[in-house]
C-alpha cells in the first residue's frame, strides 16, 4: 500500500509536469480549476461532466513524451510508459488523480462511475490511469473489461504500456488478455511483463489457435509466435517450422525470433545462411545473438508508432 | 455528390443500410436519442441507450466511413411517464459534453402535454446555459400548433434562433419557423410526412436558406436513402445544384457544426474506413477480410 501511494504522488507529479509544458494558459487555466474543483470533493455527476468537457477544453494531440520524461515514468511506475498517451489523456488522468479520496470506498465508486458513463475516449483515459491509482488491486476486474473490449484502442490503454495486466491479473484472466490481444492485433509486444510470465498453459492455448487458423485456411497472427517462450515443445517447434516454410513474410520473422526464445539458436543460424528474405535473415540472426526478448518483436508492428 | 444526413436512428439500421448510404455518398450524419418504438420502464435502459449514441454507434458508422454524430435529450413521449423524465433529465449533464454531442434533441411536443412543455422548457434551459443547438421534433396530430408553440416556449426562453433546428415539417409549417428565423428540417418518408416530390416544390417555393432535408429513417418503413435520392429529384426538376448542395449537405452541417463537435476538415478529406478498428466484443464483420482505406503503415 506504502509504495502504490507513494507511485500515485509521483504520477501525479509527472502529469504536472507533463501538462504544465504543453498546456496554453487558457486550458491550464480550466485544467487547474476543474482539479481544485475535483479536490474539493466534486459529485459523480460533476466529476464525469468534467471529465467530457476536458474534451472542449483541452488539445487533443499526442502527448509525445521525451526519453527522458517517459524514463522518469518508468522509473515512478515499473512499466508504466506513456508513450502513446494523448495531451486529452494525461489532462482527465489528472482529473482523476485529483481526488482525495482515492484510497478509500467512496473514490473508488467514484472511479468505476466515470467508467459507467464514459464515451470511448474518456474510457481509454480512465484505463490508462487505473495503474496509477493507489491500490490497483481493487480494479482488477474493471481493467479485465478494458481487456475484453473488441475496439482496440479501449483494450490497448487497458493492457499495453501499463503494468496492470502483469501486476494485478490472475491467471485465467492474464491468459485471456493475452490472446485477446492477438485477435484484436493490439501490439502484445507492449505488454508489460509477457517475457516474464510465459507458461506451458498459454503456449498451449496460443498452438491451439494458430492449429484453428490454419485449419479456417486464415493467415496466424504473427505476434502469436510471442506466446510460446521456452514453453514450445515438439508440437511449438513444429508450428514454428511450419510457419518458416511458409509464404507470410511477417509471420515467418515472428517465427525466426521464436527459434531464439525457445533456445533452438543452432537451427536459426543453420536458417540464416540459406535465407533470401533480409529481413527473415536479420530475424534469424537476432534469434542466434539471443537478441529475441519482447521487445524485438517492435521492429515486425505494423502500427504506426505515434 | 456528398450527404449529410442531420436525422436517422442508425441504432435501428443495419450494415446493409450503411453500406447503401456510404456508397451513395452520405458522409456524416446527426442520431438524435428519441423512443425505441416502445416506452422504456427504467432509467437504467435510457443510461445505455445513451452510451450507444456516444460509443457503439459512433463506431459501427467510422467503420462505413460516415461520421456520426448525435443529440441527447428527453424525447416527448416519454417525457408523459413523469417520475422517470426527472431521472432522465438528471442525466443529461452525464452526457450533453461528450464527444460528437452536436445537439440535445429530439425534444418538444407529441400530445402538447403539461408534461411535455415542463420537459421541453427545461431541456431548453439547459440547452441555452451551455450554448447548445437544440432539434425539436414536430407532432403527427395537431403539428401546425405544435410548431407553433415550439417556437414560442423557445422565444419566451430567448433561446436563439439561429441555434433551433425545427424538424418534420411540411407545406404548412414552413413558412412560420423560417419567418421565426429558426431551421426548418424536413424528413422524407415514403408514406406519411414528407414526399421528394413534394420536397422539390417546397424549395422552388422557399429557397434553399435554412431549409434542411432529412431521412429520420428509424425502426419503422423508412429510407435511409432519402437524402440523395431527393437530391436526385431536385437535380432532375431542374433546381440549381447550388440549392441542392445547401439543402442536403451545406445547412445541416452550418446548423451543426455551431456546436463545435463536427471535425469539418476530416469531413471534407476523403473518408477513411478502418474496419480492423473494433468495438466492444462485436466486430461488424463477421469473418470478412476487412476493408481498409487507411494508408499502409511502414
Amino acid at each position: 500500500m506504502d509504495t502504490a501511494q507513494a507511485s500515485t504522488q509521483d504520477a501525479r507529479a509527472w502529469l504536472d509536469g507533463a501538462l504544465g509544458a504543453r498546456l496554453a494558459p487558457e486550458a491550464a487555466d480550466w485544467l487547474r480549476a476543474a482539479r481544485e474543483e475535483v479536490a474539493a470533493g466534486a459529485d459523480g455527476p460533476r466529476l464525469a461532466a468534467l471529465l467530457s468537457l476536458a474534451s472542449r477544453r483541452v488539445p487533443r494531440g499526442p502527448l509525445a513524451p521525451s526519453a527522458d520524461e517517459r524514463a522518469a515514468a518508468g522509473a515512478a511506475l515499473a512499466g508504466w510508459d506513456p508513450e502513446r498517451w494523448t495531451v486529452l489523456e494525461a489532462a482527465r488522468a489528472a482529473l482523476v488523480l485529483a481526488r482525495p479520496d482515492l484510497d478509500i470506498e467512496a473514490g473508488a465508486a467514484a472511479v468505476e462511475e466515470a467508467f459507467r458513463y464514459a464515451d470511448v475516449g474518456e474510457l481509454c483515459a480512465l484505463y490508462r490511469a487505473l495503474a496509477l491509482l493507489p491500490d490497483p488491486a481493487r480494479f482488477a476486474w474493471r481493467a479485465g473489461e478494458g481487456a475484453r473490449s473488441n475496439m482496440r484502442a479501449v483494450f490497448e490503454a487497458a493492457c499495453c504500456d501499463t503494468p496492470f495486466p502483469f501486476r494485478w491479473f490472475d491467471d485465467v484472466a492474464w491468459r485471456q488478455a493475452v490472446v485477446k490481444c492477438l485477435f484484436v492485433e493490439g501490439p502484445l509486444w507492449r505488454v508489460f511483463g509477457l517475457d516474464r510470465r510465459l507458461s506451458p498453459e498459454l503456449a498451449r492455448m496460443a498452438l491451439d489457435l494458430a492449429d484453428e487458423r490454419r485449419a479456417a485456411g486464415r493467415r496466424v497472427f504473427h505476434e502469436l509466435w510471442l506466446c510460446l517462450g521456452d514453453h514450445a515443445g515438439d508440437r511449438g517447434r513444429a508450428a514454428v517450422e511450419a510457419e518458416l516454410a511458409g509464404d507470410f513474410p511477417l509471420g515467418r520473422r515472428a517465427a525466426a525470433l521464436a527459434l531464439g526464445r525457445m533456445g533452438a539458436a543452432d537451427r536459426a543460424r543453420e536458417l540464416a545462411a540459406t535465407e533470401t528474405d533480409p529481413a527473415v535473415r536479420d530475424a534469424l540472426l537476432a534469434a542466434a545473438d539471443g537478441r529475441c526478448d519482447q521487445a524485438a518483436f517492435a521492429d515486425l508492428d505494423p502500427t504506426p508508432s505515434t | 455528390m456528398r450527404f449529410f444526413d442531420p436525422h436517422i436512428h442508425l441504432t435501428s439500421r443495419t450494415t446493409d443500410d450503411l453500406q447503401a448510404m456510404a456508397a451513395a455518398g452520405v458522409r456524416a450524419i446527426v442520431e438524435p436519442a428519441f423512443w425505441v418504438g416502445q416506452p422504456r420502464t427504467n432509467v437504467g435502459s435510457f443510461v445505455d441507450y445513451f452510451s450507444s449514441l456516444v460509443g457503439w454507434e459512433r463506431f459501427r458508422a467510422a467503420q462505413f466511413g460516415i461520421q456520426h454524430h448525435c443529440a441527447i435529450g428527453l424525447n416527448s413521449k416519454e417525457a408523459n411517464n413523469e417520475g422517470l423524465a426527472r431521472e432522465v433529465l438528471e442525466l443529461l449533464p452525464r452526457f450533453a459534453f461528450k464527444e460528437g454531442v452536436v445537439a440535445i434533441g429530439e425534444i418538444g411536443y407529441d400530445e402538447i402535454t403539461p408534461a411535455e412543455e415542463r420537459a421541453y422548457e427545461h431541456q431548453l434551459a439547459f440547452a441555452k446555459e451551455h450554448d447548445m443547438v437544440v432539434m425539436v421534433h414536430s407532432p403527427h396530430r395537431d403539428k401546425k400548433r405544435g410548431i407553433v408553440r415550439s417556437l414560442e416556449v423557445a422565444a419566451n426562453l430567448g433561446f436563439p434562433m439561429r441555434k433551433l433546428v425545427i424538424d418534420h415539417n411540411n407545406e404548412e409549417t414552413v413558412r412560420s419557423v423560417l419567418d421565426a428565423g429558426a431551421w426548418a428540417a424536413f424528413t422524407i418518408y415514403p408514406h406519411t410526412k414528407m414526399g421528394s416530390e413534394r420536397m422539390v416544390e417546397i424549395v422552388k417555393r422557399h429557397g434553399s436558406d435554412r431549409v434542411i432535408v432529412d431521412s429520420s429513417a428509424d425502426w419503422g418503413v423508412s429510407d435511409p436513402l432519402s437524402v440523395p435520392r431527393t437530391a436526385a429529384l431536385m437535380l432532375e426538376r431542374g433546381i440549381p445544384e447550388a440549392d441542392v448542395v445547401k439543402t442536403t449537405w451545406q445547412n445541416a452541417l452550418d446548423a451543426y457544426a455551431q456546436s463545435g463537435q463536427i471535425d469539418v476538415e476530416a469531413l471534407l478529406r476523403e473518408p477513411e474506413v478502418d474496419q480492423t478498428q473494433l468495438y466492444a466484443d462485436n466486430s461488424v464483420l463477421r469473418g470478412q477480410e476487412p476493408r481498409v482505406d487507411v494508408p499502409t503503415p511502414n
